[in-house]
């Protein structure tokens, strides 16, 4: 891996350390929320083989801990990550200074104690049946409140920005900004305040499943890639015109999308069709973000010279990742296959695939990116990103392994029993702690500058 | 694309196509269905919920059970629902049409629950199975809601009682115009 992640402690650009205190906050939480989420993963995996395990209590049942799980990993991990992501990114791409950076910290402590509470409320019961909705409805309007204070910053960056430049990572962060609140609040009113009548309720909820996964989560973390891959490798975007097509397709398309989870339910066949068509027309944008991402990286040796980059070679395994998961999505939309692997740990192994295996990925290795940058400090042990990389790289391998061939088998009736992720999920455990432990050691330490203090 | 004002709007079309194509159009077809009956003049189907299986609903979803279990047998061109014995047919939208939280789930760590009133004989059965799952059974005891009387019996709390009648009220053992018992 590349050294350059490892140098010592330096001061901080203007830019930077003008986010540096929210985005340090963003990561911090994020942090902790993707250990509780992993320790949970690993005691709900062994509650699937050992059913009396923690039994014997309500507070611990495994629908429990699996909502808990779900929801620190969506809410706690990955949007926290995200708020810091955008928003460092943002800045760095208009050279914006911000000068009331205190706004996000406000809006990630909302958002923060929020889950907090909401998590709480998860433990004790006190929650909806919905996934991503668990949370009692008052949260929701809190939530709505923290992430409007910790989100929007990228926007107001872009609006008054220096630079005329735009690149096609701010398009991305833009793109998934406004989407968050408008399906939030409109699945709120939909699901929980007003419901809507019988099995409106679940389409409504795969609406914004698949939006929160999509336009959410996979959208930041292409501005991401986007931005990571040519500062990186030092080359040019391949074909970057293509890039406007697959950012309207990629929205246009993946809004469509939900109805292709629901196949088979009690939902009119024309619904269920429209998103079996826009599973299949998302391979465009996927297409285009293969070439753009895979075309730049491909000459002149470059995937063997992006392995050798901290950054480069997580964001690497997450591309492939993209890829793998919109052929499998597409493949499976299509009611045959569908019919096999519906309701199975084949959906898991999916839903793994598009916000760990991808979306994790990136954030992996943009933080390896910018916590430098924004700290001052460099990592502290390269044998713990070692085995942060190694040991959720193959922890992700083999729980996709498990869960995509285990669900084949499931669904063809060759096998009865849910499939065992406990290996894996010990596997991510240990990643996630090793990288816990160097991303701490450099978010505690004190600051070489002091140039932050002035700026932030 | 340098505007803000163009992206913004840009996201809230591609977002307000896919709201009205399938949520709002879903609705027109599916927001006035009512219930029906089975046959002319016969009673209405689904059945209301009894009380207490509305409180057991509220069990049922705080415990998560729905992190396992599905309510929805797939069409017979969909799936293997039917020959499995998970229900008589397919499940309808008119199924759930009173149904102030609707759980269709995701995943079946254990089997699908639609019409699993039916299968049961007896509340008994339900009792005895939450106490203690077969052996092999993915399912955990839920002893927890169950105290010891006097006699040492085991005697359910209200929480068991409302959670029981509500997996008995689970059925769809009723023809519907969608979907006929005898298709």
């Amino acid at each position: 891996m590349s050294q350059d992640s490892y140098r010592p402690s330096f001061n901080l650009s203007r830019v930077d350390a003008s986010v540096a205190q929210p985005v340090r906050l963003f990561f911090a939480s994020a942090f902790l929320w993707l250990i509780l989420a992993s320790v949970l993963s690993v005691i709900t995996a062994i509650q699937l083989k050992d059913v009396s395990f923690l039994g014997g209590c309500s507070l611990t049942t495994y629908g429990r801990l699996k909502a808990l799980e779900g929801n620190l990993f969506a809410y706690g991990w990955v949007t926290n990550a995200l708020f810091g992501l955008n928003l460092w990114l943002m800045s760095s791409l208009t050279r914006f200074e911000f000068k009331n950076a205190w706004l996000a910290n406000v809006g990630g402590v909302v958002w923060n104690l929020t889950l907090t509470y909401g998590a709480i409320q998860i433990i004790l019961g006190n929650m909806n049946g919905l996934s991503l909705l668990e949370m009692p409805k008052e949260v929701a309007v809190a939530s709505f409140v923290g992430f409007l204070l910790a989100a929007l910053w990228p926007a107001v960056a872009f609006s008054r920005r220096p630079t005329g430049h735009v690149y096609v990572s701010q398009w991305y962060i833009l793109g998934s900004t406004f989407v968050f609140p408008i399906i939030f609040a409109l699945t709120q009113l939909l699901v929980l305040w007003c419901p809507a009548q019988g099995v409106l309720q679940a389409l409504v909820h795969s609406w914004f499943h698949q939006n929160f996964y999509l336009l959410w989560f996979a959208s930041s973390a292409i501005a991401a890639v986007y931005y990571f891959i040519p500062k990186e490798s030092g080359r040019t975007v391949s074909a970057y015109y293509l890039s406007t097509i697959g950012f309207w397709t990629f929205f246009l398309f993946a809004s469509w999308t939900s109805p292709a989870t629901l196949l088979g339910s009690p939902l009119p066949l024309w619904v269920q069709s429209t998103g079996v068509v826009a599973a299949i027309l998302m391979l465009i944008p996927l297409v285009i973000l293969a070439i753009n991402f895979l075309g730049t990286l491909s000459w002149n040796r470059g995937i063997s010279q992006s392995w050798n980059n901290t950054t480069l070679r997580f964001v690497l395994v997450a591309i492939f990742a993209l890829i793998l998961w919109g052929a499998l999505f597409a493949t499976f939309s299509t009611r045959g296959l569908n019919a096999v692997i519906r309701f199975t740990s084949f959906n898991t192994g999916l839903e793994h695939l598009l916000t760990y295996s991808f979306v994790s990925f990136v954030i992996f290795g943009a933080t390896y990116f910018i916590l430098p940058k924004v700290t001052g400090i460099s990592w502290l042990s390269s044998k713990l990103v070692h085995l942060h990389f190694w040991s959720c790289a193959i922890g992700t391998v083999s729980l996709l392994i498990i869960t995509l061939l285990g669900g084949w088998q499931q669904g063809s009736g060759l096998r009865a029993d849910w499939p065992s992720v406990i290996f894996p999920s010990v596997l991510l455990l240990i990643g996630h702690i090793a990288f816990g432990i160097n991303a701490f050691g450099m978010l505690t330490a004190k600051l070489s500058s002091g140039h932050e203090s002035t700026h932030a | 694309m340098k505007n803000i004002k163009l992206i913004f709007a840009g996201v809230l079309f591609t977002l307000s196509a896919s709201f009205i194509g399938i949520l709002l159009s879903g609705r027109v077809q599916l927001g006035s269905l009512g219930r029906a009956p089975a046959e002319e003049g016969g009673p209405l189907f689904p059945l209301r919920e009894p009380g207490l299986a509305i409180q057991g609903r509220q069990v049922y979803i705080s415990l998560g059970c729905v992190a396992c279990h599905t309510q929805q047998v797939r069409p017979a061109s969909q799936g293997s629902d039917i020959a499995k014995g998970y229900g008589p047919r397919h499940s309808v939208a008119r199924d759930y049409v009173l149904q102030s939280s609707v759980l269709l789930g995701s995943q079946r760590i254990g089997p699908d629950l639609a019409n699993y009133g039916a299968r049961v004989s007896s509340e008994n059965e339900i009792h005895a199975h939450l106490r203690s799952p077969k052996a092999g059974s993915a399912m955990p005891s839920y002893d927890f809601l169950y105290t010891t009387g006097k006699d040492g019996a085991k005697v359910p709390t209200e929480k068991a009682t409302a959670l029981v009648a509500y997996l008995k009220s689970l059925k769809i053992d009723y023809s519907s115009p969608e979907a006929k018992l005898n298709q």
